[in-house]
């Protein structure tokens, strides 16, 4: 019968008869095992044909076509949800949530940063929401008390102070919500709302949202920290499984061959880089090591040149006030020296990492940390008012002051944004796209480089952080700045940049940048918990002109407040008896992480070498198979599972390609292919003998 | 012509459904896409079963047409001598096999067969090399450099012939990057070390990659 098929199909010669039996070999296994016909990898018609010789066919019941249609639908329905838990369901259109994989979807935004600014929108919004909720609202329902009596001049004088004028601060803005200032409040009662306290603790409870928020944001280390420097991922599988079948469009299968071709690059050159080190030799080790060195100190003494410029810059501009020509450009001298500083320091650190030969993650990560830490040590110092001289006197209000630093930052680094992309990049790309000439390509458009752009975002929400106790309303500021920022950068992004030469890995960049925020948080938090716990607040303004430190609120209320007992177990928890414990605790539970986390390297390391040893017995087995199968008269008691000859099918079966499990190329070879039956279903068998790969060479 | 004329009969449906992943509904759809691609005096479904459609008409198809593939897949399925045409079935076959509800198995075995670019049953350094250049695109900037292909794929003179030879000229000789080219696809998936690798070790290699399935999928 298959030989009339093949004879009718195609009119071609018979078959060999060795072939013709291995084929009907092969014939009778697929009939008489129990799969269903659509998993065997012929063509329709074979399958047609398999069927019809079954003896009774394997037919589908109706109960299995209903489970297999439940089972579509119910894996149809997690794949939709997995894809709206990762935000892009509504954005899918017409194609629908079956056609797309996750890869496929995030094939169309690649941008690395879209993360980072919806996170950051999503961290302002919540900030602004809780401190209108328990501090805003709540002030303009129960109507405060008016100013209470300003400070007398006379004791001002008396005191030694400069009179200079306040006028830097208009005046229509000082009685506003957007400052610390326009607060009042009454005594505190044991009944009404305590405005004070809500005001308060609504800083310190939103910072620790925000911490919260940005842990749950962190998916985790990146592997390769976990999988120690020389672990490289199987770029086997990546190779073979990286294109997404259900990528339609032209614009998204151009980027996703980008985001493969750089992820290879970025393998390889790691690979190279890897390599490179190893093969190090002690007198190239030491003189690394002294190029480092060089340069961080180089970078850290540039870290403190910018600090001083930037307290000289203050200082001198609090010093000026007086002469009136100067005094705007004065007011924003401190931010106008501050980002130069930063932006010169981005550029050097970039350049100078790269000095170092780093991988390239590294660089980014590297330039990233130094910018920040450049930033905070700014920062810091701003909410320190001793620091300035901010004498007690001249300023009867130093909380608007800083308040209106912050503010003026704020509002400086979205304008010089705003002003570098439209008065910067733009007019760059203009020049270079119509003229040509040796000094345009030479400045080319302007390079899309990644650690500056999320240092802006990372430097912007540092700045509100410290600020919260201060101008309670610069979220709401800041978020309609990130807001605008994000399509000011994604304009100059897709317009004016090139895409950066250097590869990098985004995903350990992202996990990056959230770790970087948090330490701007936490460094953030330090200035604002001693500004609370310590220092004076002014006569005049604010809610807290009776308390020697805001803080003491808290100890006034819960006196008020509380019923003896649970002031007691308070003053317990505030006290040291309490502390001590938590911290010998807290020590504990850090152990416990540690040495937790040492395990798992362990336990990782070991399941590294019992993958050696497998790939080992595998050679075994395979040596041992090949010294089998080369023995005479072997051969028979072998039975192919599957025919191997291209010439023994007829036409009409697979065309052009062997049948499932056949061996490799016709490759000279001394044994023709019949003696070599593929018992294994396709493992080639070598007869020579193989030599194992050592464990280092895995 | 109409809409009733157009429709495949209940005993040809159920014998689709049994021969392929396709449900009622797939199967009906692509056949009405099927004969869009038909000239329109041949779109009754008796014609339509025995037409075949040339590989241009199919490589027009929006949801082949960015797929780098796109002519190794047709090529595949095809079952006409010269394999530049598909008929309805081979049409059926192709989004059988690209379903989400083919097994892991029968995709795997489908990848190897439009992975293997000379068609010799093996995935040999040139069929590598011409997968990577179809994932990065031909572009200057994505193609990879020719010492980035050989580092990626590189192993064939160790690996054919020899077995591991130890340390030596033989290595230094290949290059800078030899080293870890030995470590990369042909060393990771060459289980036989006969410098290629063939359909059980592809499949091997497949089945440790979890999102395979998930993305060599294709759905009208």
């Amino acid at each position: 019968m298959l030989r009339q098929w093949s004879v009718q199909a195609s009119g071609e010669p018979e078959p060999e008869p060795a072939g013709e039996e291995l084929w009907e070999q092969e014939m009778e296994r697929l009939c008489s095992s129990q799969e269903p016909v659509r998993v065997l990898p012929y063509a329709m018609v074979d399958k047609r044909f398999i069927r019809l010789r079954e003896p009774e066919g394997v037919k589908t019941s109706c109960w299995q076509q209903w489970r297999r249609r439940q089972q579509t639908a119910g894996r149809r329905l997690g794949e939709a949800g997995a894809l709206y838990e990762i935000g892009l369901g509504p954005r899918l259109g017409a194609s629908g949530p079956t056609c797309c994989s996750p890869q496929a979807s995030s094939a169309r935004n690649p941008s690395p940063t879209s993360p980072s600014f919806a996170s950051c929108l999503l961290l302002n919004l919540l900030t602004l929401l809780l401190t209108t909720a328990s501090s805003c609202c709540p002030l303009t329902w129960l109507r405060p008390p008016d100013r209470g009596p300003a400070l007398n001049f006379s004791e001002c004088l008396a005191h030694g102070g400069n009179s200079a004028p306040r006028a830097h601060l208009n005046p229509a803005f000082n009685n506003t919500y957007l400052f610390y200032g326009a607060y009042r409040a009454g005594p505190e009662s044991s009944s009404i709302y305590s405005i004070r306290l809500a005001y308060l603790l609504s800083p310190l409870a939103c910072l620790l949202l925000c911490f919260c928020g940005i842990l749950r944001m962190v998916k985790g280390l990146p592997q390769k920290m976990f999988l120690g420097q020389d672990y490289r991922s199987p770029l086997s599988a990546k190779v073979f499984s990286s294109w997404d079948f259900c990528i339609q469009g032209q614009e998204a299968a151009t980027i996703k061959k980008h985001e493969i071709s750089n992820e290879f690059k970025v393998e390889l050159e790691e690979g190279r880089h890897l390599l490179m080190v190893q093969h190090q030799t002690r007198a190239q080790r030491a003189c690394h090591l002294l190029t480092y060195l060089r340069v961080n100190i180089l970078i850290g003494l540039l870290v403190v040149g910018a600090i001083s410029a930037i307290f000289w810059a203050t200082k001198y501009s609090q010093d000026n006030k007086e002469v009136p020509v100067l005094f705007l450009l004065l007011q924003y001298l401190p931010p106008g020296v501050h980002r130069p500083g930063q932006l010169s320091g981005s550029l050097l650190f970039v350049f100078l990492v790269q000095l170092e030969n780093y991988p390239p993650n590294t660089e980014v990560n590297l330039t990233l940390i130094w910018a920040v830490s450049y930033l905070l040590c700014f920062g810091r110092n701003k909410t320190s008012c001793e620091s300035y001289g901010y004498n007690a006197c001249d300023y009867q209000c130093w909380e608007n002051s800083v308040g209106v630093e912050l503010y003026k930052l704020s509002i400086f680094n979205f304008l010089l944004t705003v002003a570098f992309t439209f008065l910067v990049s733009l007019p760059r790309r203009l020049l270079v796209e119509r003229f040509s000439g040796r000094f345009w390509a030479w400045l080319d458009r302007e390079e899309f480089l990644l650690p500056k752009n999320v240092l802006d975002i990372v430097e912007g929400q540092t700045v509100t952080w410290m600020g919260l106790f201060y101008c309670p309303l610069l979220p709401l500021l800041n978020s309609i700045f990130v807001f605008l920022t994000f399509y000011i950068k994604k304009y100059t992004l897709l317009r004016n940049s090139r895409a950066s030469p250097r590869p990098f890995r985004a995903s350990s960049s992202i996990f990056f940048f959230q770790l970087v925020l948090i330490l701007g948080l936490l460094l953030a938090a330090v200035p604002l918990g001693y500004v609370v716990s310590s220092i004076r607040s002014s006569w005049d303004c604010g809610l807290f002109t009776n308390y020697s430190a805001p803080w003491q609120v808290v100890p006034e209320l819960v006196a008020l407040r509380l019923p003896p007992p649970s002031q007691r177990i308070l003053h317990y928890l505030g006290s040291h008896a309490f502390s001590f414990p938590l911290l010998i605790l807290l020590s504990l539970v850090l152990t416990v992480c540690v040495s937790q986390s040492q395990a798992s390297a362990r336990a990782i390391r070991g399941l590294r070498k019992q993958l050696v040893w497998q790939v080992q017995e595998k050679w075994h087995l395979v040596d041992d198979l090949s010294r089998l199968i080369s023995e005479p008269g072997s051969g028979d008691s072998l039975g192919p599972e599957s025919p191997h000859s291209r010439g023994s099918r007829p036409r009409s079966f697979c065309p052009g390609f062997p049948c499932p499990g056949s061996p490799g190329p016709r490759a000279p070879r001394p044994e023709p292919s019949l003696e070599d039956p593929a018992g294994l279903c396709g493992v080639r068998v070598p007869v020579r003998s193989c030599r194992f790969p050592s464990g280092s060479e895995l | 012509m109409g809409g009733s004329g157009s429709r495949l009969s209940k005993e040809l449906l159920v014998e689709y459904q049994d021969l392929t992943f396709l449900t009622k509904q797939e199967i009906l759809l692509a056949h009405r896409r099927f004969c869009e691609l038909l000239p329109q005096e041949h779109r009754s479904v008796e014609e339509s079963l025995q037409a075949r459609v040339s590989l241009e008409q199919i490589l027009s198809l929006p949801e082949l047409k960015a797929n780098p593939f796109k002519e190794r897949i047709c090529r595949v399925f095809s079952t006409s001598p010269t394999r530049d045409s598909l008929s309805f079935e081979d049409f059926l076959d192709l989004l059988s096999v690209f379903s989400d509800t083919a097994t892991p198995d029968i995709k795997s075995h489908y990848a190897f067969r439009i992975f293997d670019f000379d068609d010799d049953g093996t995935l040999n350094r040139e069929d590598l090399s011409q997968l990577v250049n179809c994932l990065t695109g031909e572009g200057e900037d994505t193609r990879l450099s020719a010492s980035e292909m050989k580092q990626l794929i590189d192993n064939v003179s160790n690996g054919a012939g020899l077995g591991w030879a130890g340390p030596g000229s033989r290595r230094e000789g290949l290059g800078f990057g030899l080293k870890l080219s030995l470590s990369q696809i042909l060393e990771e998936s060459d289980i036989d070390r006969d410098g290629t690798i063939n359909l059980s070790e592809f499949q091997h290699v497949i089945s440790r990659s979890p999102d395979f399935a998930s993305s060599f999928k294709i759905v009208l």
